[in-house]
């Protein structure tokens, strides 16, 4: 169960951060949490914003989606497993000792200003890390450690589709407090006990009656929205009928370069590598983020690869989204329809219209047959 | 006008369609700014095909990566190119990746091509983009928040800012008239000189403070045309391992001077390694910098003669210069 979920009902605490006193409460907060949040790059081309930890010189930036997700907070791009080191055994110097030393360190951590389909992103994860087979205790440790102030979305464009893989623009799941921005500042709401903390070191007042019915309105316009048009029902059948006919996968993925833009960019891509970087007698073991648009990802020892080209590396990519994890996890589309693997997809590759093309193909398939 | 010469270009590609199998083009994709690449590959499907100033990708490295776009036996690829895409070309049949007798060129004279993400900041946040007209150097949006209008050249990409070969350099047919280069050849690398102006250190901090963003998704090399090792580059090799996973500065130092430095009096100057980048690192830049280098010593810029043998390809121990 995730956290939001566990104490619902205690909806009470409310603060009104105005404006102009964001930054002075955020740094009161960096005394307690490492705080993320998400600010515009320097020197880019003014467009590109990521979420990085707030320094008092940061400006935070919420008028539109961030271009990383705030993925790395509990899946960092490389992240040390342990270190180790080979020493000489004293009692026997023919022999080596190997010292291994833990590596887990998470800090309390504040997310502040993720959308909803950013945190949708970690609720899908959870299947993976803390629900499935194994327990990823790096994650676990991170995610316990992390609270998410989520801002609710005004500012989908049109590659944003949320609501059609059981999100939207208001969705808490997973968040630990609501952040509503107004024209004057920002609504916070707790959502659970966890937020308790957060709230009150934040020292600010409770919302006038005209910034709640502001808040109120604005939350229910998000509430009552709905953003994308896809219909994901029967992918998963589509997906699995359609595995071998190469060609729509060639109509779909054939101007695909390769790249890992999609899966970097996205909040619910989780797989890794993981590598031994030694320097001399000292090592550490790295995960880092892989991605299946590789060639590497899938190379086996023997020189085969089960995933030749893009072609099999984008099926795979899809496939797993919108069949392979709904099979394993009850259902779940592990898609949060946050749009960033359209938006930034070099060639303008959009998961949209693949999952409709697979789904037309293999429904005139059926009807034939 | 774009109406106009997206028509004509159908008209030429009806007309070649019995020496082609397959034709690379541009379609629109998800929304007016969002233009992607197509393969066609029937006569029905040429009408998808369109060219304006949001045709960006250049379409050439599809001509020689695997799964590589080919013709069948005795037939042709035609390829839409622009000015720097045509230059591609010609770097690739200098180093007899392709065969020129395989092509059919349709040129395109290209008035410089338009940064979605500008255009974008500069519409801010709406729903829908609905429509996207250009007339005279100026660009309608119409867009669920409204109509804006801006001049093109407010929101060309860097790598049009800067161009010096608009005309395609090689092809069989051109399509449209030919337009006036934005820059002269002697304006290149102004942009470098002014930056080598700035003290090593501030030199330094730029190159930290960009490069820290990359994610390593190696756009910047898949979308390369002349980025020819593939799977095999040296960035992912394992054995023997040269570059580590570590998201480290260093790192991803290593990984850019590779590729700058594989591509060194090879670049065409397209621009795609930095067009491509999902978080805006000025790529091409470093590129620029070899560039310079190149013509200075050898008086060389690539992609200009296909009969050319780029310098660093040959061996000459009577160079001059060295």
């Amino acid at each position: 169960m995730t956290p939001a979920k566990k104490a619902k009902k205690k909806i009470e605490e409310k603060i009104f951060i105005p404006q102009e006193k964001l930054n002075e409460v955020l740094e009161r907060l960096s005394k307690h949490f490492r705080v993320w949040v998400p600010v515009l790059s320097s020197s880019s081309n003014g467009w590109t914003v990521e979420f990085r930890p707030f320094t008092i010189e940061s400006e935070p930036f919420f008028t539109r989606q961030s271009t990383m997700p705030p993925k790395s907070v509990i899946l960092p791009q490389g992240e040390t497993l342990f270190q180790y080191e080979y020493v000489k055994n004293s009692d026997d110097p023919s022999k080596q000792d190997l010292i291994l030393k833990e590596t887990i360190n998470a800090e309390k951590t504040l997310v502040f200003g993720a959308r909803p389909c950013d945190v949708r992103g970690f609720v899908i994860c959870d299947w993976v890390f803390l629900r499935g087979l194994y327990l990823d205790v790096y994650y676990k440790s991170r995610r316990e450690n992390t609270l998410f102030a989520t801002l609710v979305c005004q500012d989908a464009d049109d590659a944003c589709f949320c609501s059609s893989v059981g999100g939207g623009p208001g969705d808490m799941e997973g968040s630990d407090i609501r952040i509503t921005s107004t024209s004057e500042g920002f609504v916070l709401e707790g959502l659970n006990d966890r937020a308790k903390e957060v709230i009150s070191l934040c020292e600010c007042d409770p919302p006038s009656e005209e910034q709640s019915r502001d808040a109120q309105r604005i939350q229910e316009e998000a509430k009552n929205r709905i953003i994308g048009s896809l219909d994901v029902s029967g992918s998963v059948e589509a997906v699995k009928g359609q595995f071998q006919n190469m060609g729509v996968w060639r109509d779909i993925a054939e101007s695909c370069l390769s790249c890992g833009v999609c899966t970097y960019v996205c909040p619910t891509c989780y797989c890794f590598t993981i590598t031994d970087e030694i320097q001399g007698l000292k090592g550490e073991r790295l995960r880092s983020w892989d991605s299946c648009m590789f060639h590497q990802y899938t190379q086996e020892a023997s020189g085969h690869n089960p995933r030749p080209t893009k072609l099999e590396r984008y099926r795979n990519r899809l496939g797993h989204k919108f069949c392979y994890f709904p099979l394993r996890y009850g259902g779940v589309i592990a898609c949060c329809g946050c749009g960033r693997c359209i938006r930034s997809c070099p060639v303008s590759i959009d998961i949209r219209s693949a999952v409709e093309r697979v789904k037309e193909v293999h429904s005139n398939a059926c009807v034939c047959s | 006008m774009w109406n106009e010469i997206t028509e004509k270009l159908h008209e030429v590609l009806r007309n070649v369609m019995p020496q082609v199998d397959v034709v690379l083009g541009w379609e629109r994709g998800f929304n007016p700014l969002r233009i992607k690449p197509v393969v066609v590959r029937s006569e029905k499907d040429i009408s998808r095909l369109v060219w304006n100033p949001f045709c960006v990708q250049n379409l050439t490295g599809y001509l020689v990566k695997n799964p590589a776009v080919i013709a069948g036996e005795g037939k042709k690829v035609a390829v839409c190119v622009k000015g720097c895409d045509s230059r591609s070309l010609v770097a690739l049949i200098q180093e007899h990746f392709l065969d020129r007798d395989r092509l059919l060129i349709i040129g395109v004279p290209c008035q410089g091509t338009i940064d979605w993400r500008l255009v974008m900041k500069k519409i801010g946040n709406t729903t829908t983009v609905f429509n996207a007209h250009i007339e005279d150097g100026i660009l309608r949006i119409e867009h669920s928040g409204g109509l804006e209008q801006m001049s093109i050249e407010s929101v060309l990409l860097r790598r049009c800012l800067r161009c010096a070969y608009p005309n395609p350099v090689i092809y069989d047919v051109l399509i449209g008239e030919t337009v006036t280069p934005r820059i002269d050849k002697s304006e290149l690398y102004r942009n470098v000189a002014q930056f080598e102006q700035k003290s090593l250190e501030e030199r330094r901090n730029f190159w930290i403070d960009v490069l820290s963003r990359c994610v390593r998704c190696y756009a910047c090399r898949n979308a390369c045309p002349l980025c020819i090792c593939q799977d095999w580059c040296i960035a992912e090799r394992r054995d023997p391992k040269w570059v580590t996973q570590r998201p480290t500065i260093k790192d991803i130092f290593i990984f850019h001077s590779i590729h700058a430095l594989h591509l060194a009096g090879r670049c065409t100057e397209c621009g795609e390694c930095e067009r491509v980048c999902p978080v805006g690192i000025p790529v091409m830049f470093i590129k620029e910098k070899l560039n310079e280098i190149n013509l200075r010593l050898f008086s060389y810029e690539a992609g200009l003669d296909p009969q050319a043998v780029p310098p660093l390809l040959t061996f000459n121990p009577h160079e001059a210069g060295i």
